[in-house]
């Protein structure tokens, strides 16, 4: 078993922007589990993983002078189905955040270690959040990607 | 003894718009992340680096609008230039054999009170312009002394 | 993070020349303002360079920094730098056809040959000399701002873009940022570009100095030649750095928060 899973955000920032959503092709995630995830190269991604074992997301921008970072992943109550029903994504007040009142996404590891009281055969559906500069449209999100237990 | 360099007669007054596309999608505004110039600093323009910038113009000059954009990877263009008529119709041309675009105009008249005038950006794949009304063409009495 | 920052010095050429320097003449802009970059947009831009390391000390990810000339009032950088050579040939051929059209002309006693051939001298344009040692772009013609040949003197030209020619000051001697010019195949920097890495483990502001190039037309009997004026201009970046840290816990790893 590998001890690590990488699920790589890639986002297409401009495009992202100009269509406000994270759909239409502007993300699409990637992960190299070995367990057989479904949905590679979608925003259905289900990574299948074990209890024990590491998960770690990052993302890229498709350009390489546009930032996109992840703000938030939020994993969704197991009722929730159209996923409005997770706890909102918080944000870190801006003046409490290093980087001289800026907020700077890349100091951010998202990585955590698979429980042990997941079901098998049961997505745990998450909400991923992603930040794209700064300001009023800045922030998309989807619901739709989860981890399983194998 | 070589006859050196001097500006040329008829050099048109350019009007750059630099933009910062990512930031003006993100914030879903163009104040703060569009930057105006125009080479008529010696002639007494002012409000370099904001959206109000004014023009000094007289009539006849010939006015050229272009964008630099900050992201070099990301699509802006000025899509509409809204101006009184009768100061000038700006017109959208290309740079011969490119896409590129520009636009020029030439001042039909002397101007005494500022001619300000609505400027439209397209930005990424967005359909909808996004458009500041705030800069301005200025003649040369009454312009004030606003100079930076 | 992943993100090139870029650095644009956008040049007002032709009031640099006529006052001789760059002070007032030139505005910076970069795209990191969202984290803490200021004075965008004038002479006075301060780049943010947000640095991270791990728990070890060790630095997380590279900045990298990318210097990018334009000059205000020229043909824009969007409009391919091969540009000048692709219009240089393409009035040569509109030339070399019509003048197939004036020999088959010429026994025509009612048509002025010598008229005719003046007139295509003029529409074929100027070509400037190049000084050596400059960097002015390889016997280009003369064009105007919105990319016609120049045809004598006393028209309006578009100045080739400023060249950084080299990167010096306290951030380069104290060993902040490594500047070397790197080739691209990418036009719009013309092939060539200048970029920095920089060592985050510093925190504090560090001023450089860039040096730039600019060209002026001058005519010689007629004759015009572009000659290379140095000048330089200051500006600076802030390293700042923090440690990376988990995003779930605040702290270190732990097990993901999972209803």
């Amino acid at each position: 078993m590998k001890p690590h899973v990488n699920i790589v955000v890639l986002v297409d920032a401009v495009g992202a922007l100009s269509d406000r959503t994270l759909n239409n092709g502007n993300l699409s995630l990637v992960d190299d589990g070995a367990f057989g995830s479904r949905g590679q190269g979608t925003t259905d991604l289900c990574t299948v993983v074990v209890p024990g074992q590491v998960v770690q997301w990052t993302a890229i921008a498709i350009d390489v002078q546009t930032t996109a970072e992840i703000s938030a992943i939020t994993f969704l109550p197991p009722d929730a189905a159209g996923g409005a029903g997770g706890a909102a994504a918080e944000e870190a007040p801006a003046g409490e955040a290093p980087g001289g009142g800026h907020e700077n996404l890349d100091l951010k590891v998202w990585e955590g270690i698979v429980p042990a009281h997941l079901q098998p055969g049961v997505p745990y559906r998450y909400r991923l959040e992603v930040r794209m500069h700064e300001g009023r449209d800045s922030v998309l999100h989807i619901d739709t990607p989860a981890l399983m237990c194998a | 003894m070589p006859s050196k360099a001097k500006p040329p007669e008829s050099r048109p007054v350019t009007i750059t718009a630099v933009i910062d596309p990512v930031a003006a999608l993100a914030s879903g505004a163009l104040e703060g992340n569009l930057f105006l110039y125009d080479t008529n600093k010696a002639e007494g323009s002012a409000g370099f680096g904001g959206t109000d910038l004014r023009t000094r113009v007289r009539s006849g000059d010939r006015i050229i609008w272009n964008v630099v954009v900050l992201e070099c990877e990301t699509y802006a263009a000025l899509d509409e230039i809204v101006i009184d008529e009768k100061v000038c119709t700006p017109e959208r041309k290309v740079y011969p054999n490119t896409d590129i675009a520009y636009w020029t105009a030439t001042v039909k008249r002397h101007v005494t009170e500022p001619v300000p005038y609505r400027l439209k950006f397209r930005l990424g794949t967005v359909t909808e312009p996004y458009a500041v009304s705030s800069p301005a063409l200025v003649g040369q009495a009454g312009a004030g002394k606003e100079q930076r | 993070m992943a993100q090139q920052q870029g650095i644009i010095v956008l040049v007002d050429i032709a009031n640099a020349l006529r006052s001789r320097t760059l002070t007032g003449n030139v505005y910076l802009f970069d795209n990191m303002k969202f984290l803490g970059s200021t004075g965008q947009g004038t002479p006075d831009l301060v780049t943010i360079c947000p640095g991270t390391y791990w728990s070890d000390g060790s630095q997380a990810t590279e900045q990298v920094l990318n210097w990018l000339p334009a000059s205000l009032g020229s043909i824009p950088p969007t409009v391919p730098r091969s540009y000048h050579a692709d219009r240089a040939q393409a009035t040569d051929q509109e030339a070399l056809e019509e003048i197939a059209g004036v020999a088959d002309r010429a026994g025509d006693p009612s048509v002025d040959t010598a008229a005719e051939l003046e007139g295509l001298r003029r529409r074929v344009g100027a070509r400037a000399r190049r000084q050596r040692g400059g960097r002015a772009p390889a016997a280009p013609k003369v064009l105007d701002v919105t990319g016609n040949v120049v045809t004598g003197e006393g028209q309006a030209y578009n100045h080739p873009n400023p060249v950084i020619t080299d990167i010096t000051g306290p951030a380069v001697e104290e060993k902040i940022m490594y500047p070397a010019q790197y080739g691209s195949p990418d036009m719009v920097s013309d092939g060539w570009y200048w970029a920095a890495s920089v060592d985050t483990s510093r925190p504090g502001t560090y001023r450089y100095t860039m040096h730039i190039q600019l060209h002026e037309l001058v005519w010689r009997n007629g004759e015009p030649a572009w000659e290379p004026v140095d000048y330089t201009c200051d500006s600076a970046i802030k390293v700042i750095s923090d440690p990376k840290r988990n995003a779930f816990t605040g702290a270190g790893l732990g097990v993901l928060p999972i209803p």
